[in-house]
């Protein structure tokens, strides 16, 4: 770096650095022993990068060394277990490899290295490598006490894991506990020896956090996304609002009333939720938009479970700006091109002083994040923004997130689990019009064909 | 000079109101039309964001702490994204108290105890007027974080606090600025603490040992935080670690922990300069490269602000500091062509040159290569509502002001993160919704700022406020002066208005070579940095 005096004009082209645009790399370590959650994070941030649309990939270590052993007994994790040291080392040298090799053929921008990582040494060797590669490690340490959440984790999640297909919950339950206890036997923590590590420590499901040398602002956005994160066992209940006075005459957006079907969807609510189980004492919280047909959707379901509810404008449906009032016809009339831009690439398209879908997921970044913060929360909203919404807990993919068939009179409950979130449907017995427009065509809101219980 | 002004306005004024005292940076001045925030994404019917409710934000450190700085920076940014935010400084308080000339008691910081009685009653009496005002703006005036600026070195203070706070309804979370870095503290007092009148005729070596041994002496009690039943953030070593105690933490603390995550207290100055014309000025599409003036400016530009570091880092030598080093110099560009190839001496220098593709210009849509006449006859109803709302409205498959702001979010924190000098190449818009961000502008006035390109923009940190100055670049054909033409508006003005086809478009201005709108224009600053001297000590 020279800030000495004279410029001199060169004849050497402008072309040299073009290529220095911003090249973070960034591989987030997970460290931490069984049981603290450490793949629900992993899980999530893929998830949220994905869906804020960073390429990202998880790569876990445990799935390497299944390839070998696929279902290894406690013995296998005593680290006096020579044998099955060498194994683990293996593995992780494999996904590193691998990991590394993303890095480079393709245009990976966050990696994340699922293990328990429990050494000083294994965690110096791992930031050693992403150092050699230029990649910058963030070691994610989760740290639990609880034996309470420690056992809940175990019992509600691990066994589910791939590890102990087929076996008998009981026997996987105390094997898991002897595993755990081999690893405390070599745990070690990230401490004031490591400081020159980029690192965030979650104690106890982040009721202290220590953030420790954030370099760069993607890492700074992943450790805010992660602090937000809670891993207590929850459900989040996905609804429209009940068919609108404009939806049977087939206009978009607007702010109209709910018609009597929407009214009877709307009573039915609370007989729904109580269907889709709800477990006992559980404190649901009710987010709906400032739209009318959302708050009338939610009130009956309010005033009979006395459930807090909230208003939120990022929850209006997206805005289709010169469009809005319009029927699907009348736009493909009115503004053909527009009707055929937005198919081509719907995730993108913008409407003429309105929001496109990527508009949206930006706007309702706030609305994630909360979300995960909060436990149990039953959304009434707008199709766009459900989808959008669904979009980020499923993984969809951009370019089908806007095409997602969400039907009116149907109450969506997603359950977030370590390996995926759990999806169930359950249809109210009430007609309603379609609203789904498959791509090139202007269907007219049709009615929905009569309802299939779940 | 200002803990006159402030003290005459208590006598005058039922409540006590800061103003900024220079026309520089907003950030101590409530915005009049409270509903305008550059950034803010919704709002809600109560004019607080985020169901959040209602927070105190209580800052913890000992002087030069950069507790002032935080607060200030916090401010600045919670603004921007829409919380309506004030600053309350203790400090502030207490000369307003205390009346002017006269000092605090040797034992005002002193624990209950050993502070003599008449010590303690003055200090809650300061104490209690800010907590006034604090009420009052988050009760009655819609407010929704205040930051009271303290030292607050008890344990016990502090959770007497929570609980008032918690009488009321409202939240409470505490900042501690912690610190056992040696240097960094005494860079923080050599900054901003010792140019006052006291220390004129000091070596700086002195200086500082001198107000660090009054600090000791006048608050020798100090206890870091550790009340696990807290709400509280301790931010170590100017964020080289941070240490979240989350209780109750809603939405905005975790923005806030995000915001200091990537803040830090190290001085830094920020240049802005316009991008050199172009030879399809007024194509947004065609991102095409620079005209012979274009380059010809990129080389004038260049001098010139190489010369300007020269003869700072020159006067700060005459000034004593001999050892005086510039912090190295960064270029950020945008990812357009016009951009880069402004950058290139600099490139050529030496100086490391980063792309950036969030600092693109606004996207003018349909208007795109188009006359104000032309927009006028298509686009009336869009002209009109234009007018009403500059700042938010979007024309046709265009951004507006608030969606480039938006955009620029992840630059806004990347600034912040910055630690060398930096200079931004961008297109006016860009540097419009940057500089707004920086000197706390209102969000109507921001599509009306002007940055002539003979001028470098150049901002400068204080602990206080921000400053901005001006630095004129000599011998530029006038043609190329101009900023975008204010008067019609059109969302994205062309960016060089060199070629004949535009000169009709308007520029009404051209030939003017720093056309000032009156709105927050920067002028001379006028530092303000000595008022904080007797803050603490």
């Amino acid at each position: 770096m020279s800030s000495s005096g004279s410029v001199r004009r060169s004849n050497g082209s402008s072309r040299g650095y073009f290529a220095s645009s911003d090249d973070t790399k960034i591989c987030v370590v997970m460290v931490g022993l069984p049981a603290r959650g450490k793949s629900l994070i992993a899980g999530k941030a893929m998830r949220y990068l994905a869906w804020v649309g960073i390429p990202a990939r998880v790569f876990n270590v445990g799935s390497y060394r299944r390839h070998n052993t696929p279902q290894p007994n406690a013995t296998f994790f005593d680290p006096h277990n020579s044998e099955g040291e060498k194994m683990r080392r293996a593995a992780a040298e494999a996904a590193m490899t691998d990991m590394i090799r993303w890095f480079n053929t393709s245009n990976g921008v966050v990696s994340i290295l699922d293990a328990t990582n429990s050494t000083k040494e294994r965690r110096r060797w791992i930031y050693e490598s992403c150092r050699d590669a230029g990649i910058e490690a963030l070691f994610v340490e989760s740290i639990c006490d609880d034996e309470d959440l420690i056992m809940n984790n175990i019992l509600e999640v691990k066994t589910t894991s791939p590890d102990y297909k087929g076996q008998d919950p009981e026997v996987a339950a105390l094997d898991f506990r002897n595993r755990i206890r081999n690893y405390e036997k070599v745990y070690e923590t990230i401490d004031d020896n490591e400081k020159q590590y980029t690192y965030v420590k979650l104690i106890n499901v982040g009721s202290t956090v220590i953030i420790n040398q954030i370099k760069d602002y993607l890492s700074s956005r992943l450790v805010y996304y992660i602090q937000n994160l809670h891993i207590k066992p929850r459900s989040i209940w996905l609804s429209r609002h009940g068919e609108s006075e404009f939806n049977l005459s087939g206009k978009i957006g607007g702010d109209s009333n709910i018609s009597e079907r929407g009214e009877a969807y709307a009573r039915a609510l609370p007989g729904l939720l109580k269907k889709s189980g709800v477990p006992a004492n559980t404190k649901i919280v009710i987010w709906t938009s400032t739209l009318k047909r959302t708050i009338q959707t939610a009130r009956h379901l309010a005033a009979e479970t006395r459930y807090e509810k909230l208003e939120w404008k990022a929850l209006d449906e997206l805005d289709s700006g010169v469009c809005d009032g319009l029927t699907y016809e009348q736009i493909a009339q009115k503004y053909p091109e527009d009707f055929a831009a937005r198919d081509e690439d719907k995730y993108n398209y913008r409407y003429r002083g309105g929001e496109s879908y990527r508009d949206v997921v930006i706007r309702l970044e706030p609305i994630i994040m909360e979300l995960e913060r909060s436990e149990n929360i039953m959304i009434v909203t707008h199709q766009a923004v459900l989808r959008c919404i669904y979009a980020y807990f499923l993984n969809t993919p951009q370019e089908q997130s806007p095409w997602l068939e969400v039907p009116l009179h149907t109450l969506i409950k997603l359950t977030p689990r370590a390996y995926g979130t759990e999806e169930q449907r359950f249809k109210a017995d009430i007609p309603a019009v379609s609203t789904w427009r498959a791509k090139g065509t202007s269907a007219k809101h049709q009615d929905y064909p009569t309802a299939v219980t779940a | 000079m200002d803990t006159l002004l402030t003290a005459e306005i208590v006598v005058n004024s039922p409540r006590f109101r800061r103003k900024s005292s220079t026309f520089v940076d907003a950030i101590h001045d409530l915005p009049e039309k409270a509903d305008l925030a550059p950034a803010q994404l919704y709002s809600t019917e109560s004019g607080r964001l985020f169901h959040s409710g209602r927070i105190v934000i209580i800052t913890v450190g000992l002087p030069a702490r950069g507790k002032t700085h935080t607060s200030v920076a916090l401010a600045r940014y919670l603004r921007w994204l829409g919380v309506k935010t004030r600053i309350f400084h203790l400090g502030d308080y207490r000369r307003a108290t205390i009346p002017f000339g006269e000092d605090i008691p040797d034992d005002y910081f002193f624990v209950n105890g050993s502070a003599s009685a008449s010590s303690v009653l003055l200090r809650q009496k300061i104490v209690k007027r800010c907590r006034e005002d604090i009420y009052q703006f988050l009760n009655d005036e819609n407010g929704q974080i205040a930051i009271y600026d303290a030292v607050n070195p008890l344990a016990s203070g502090r959770r007497s606090l929570a609980n008032e706070f918690a009488k009321h309804d409202i939240e409470t979370l505490f900042i501690e600025s912690w610190c056992d870095d040696e240097r960094i503290i005494e860079e923080n007092v050599r900054r901003v603490k010792i140019s006052s009148p006291d220390y004129v005729g000091w070596s700086s070596e002195d200086a500082v040992k001198h107000y660090l041994a009054r600090i000791t002496s006048r608050i020798p009690q100090f206890q870091t935080m550790e009340e696990k039943d807290l709400n509280y953030i301790k931010m170590m070593n100017a964020g080289e670690r941070l240490i979240v105690n989350n209780r109750s933490f809603g939405y905005l603390s975790h923005r806030i922990v995000f915001y200091l995550l990537n803040l830090h207290i190290k001085d830094r100055h920020t240049y802005f300069v316009r991008a050199g014309v172009s030879l399809e000025a007024d194509s947004y599409k065609a991102d095409a490269s620079l005209s012979d003036k274009g380059e010809s400016y990129a080389q004038k530009m260049t001098e010139c602000l190489v010369k300007h570091r020269e003869s700072e880092k020159q006067a700060m030598i005459d000034r004593g500091e001999t050892d005086y080093e510039l912090k190295p110099l960064t270029v950020w560009t945008s990812t357009r062509r016009r951009t880069i190839e402004t950058a290139k001496y600099l490139h050529e220098t030496g100086y490391k040159v980063r792309q950036r593709s969030q600092l693109s210009q606004l996207n003018p849509g349909v208007c795109e290569k188009m006359s104000e006449k032309r927009i006028r006859q298509e686009y009336p109803d869009e002209v009109s509502k234009h007018e009403l709302d500059p700042y938010h409205h979007r024309y046709p498959r265009a951004e507006s002001y608030h969606d480039l702001a938006v955009r620029l979010e992840p630059i806004i924190l990347e600034l912040e993160r910055e630690q060398n000098d930096l200079l931004i190449i961008a297109h006016e818009s860009v540097l419009r919704v940057l500089y707004g961000y920086l000197m706390a502008c209102n969000a109507a006035d921001i599509p009306f700022l002007e940055f002539p390109r003979d001028e470098i923009i150049e901002i400068i940190p204080e602990s206080y406020q921000n400053e901005a100055r001006r630095i004129y670049i000599p011998d530029l054909p006038k043609e190329i002066i101009p900023g975008s033409p204010q008067d019609i508006k059109i969302p994205v003005p062309p960016s060089g208005l060199n070629t004949p086809l535009l000169a009709g478009i308007g520029s009404p201005k051209d030939g003017f070579s720093t056309p000032q709108s009156g709105l927050r224009t920067p002028r001379e600053p006028e530092r303000i940095s000595q008022q904080h001297v007797e803050d603490v000590v």
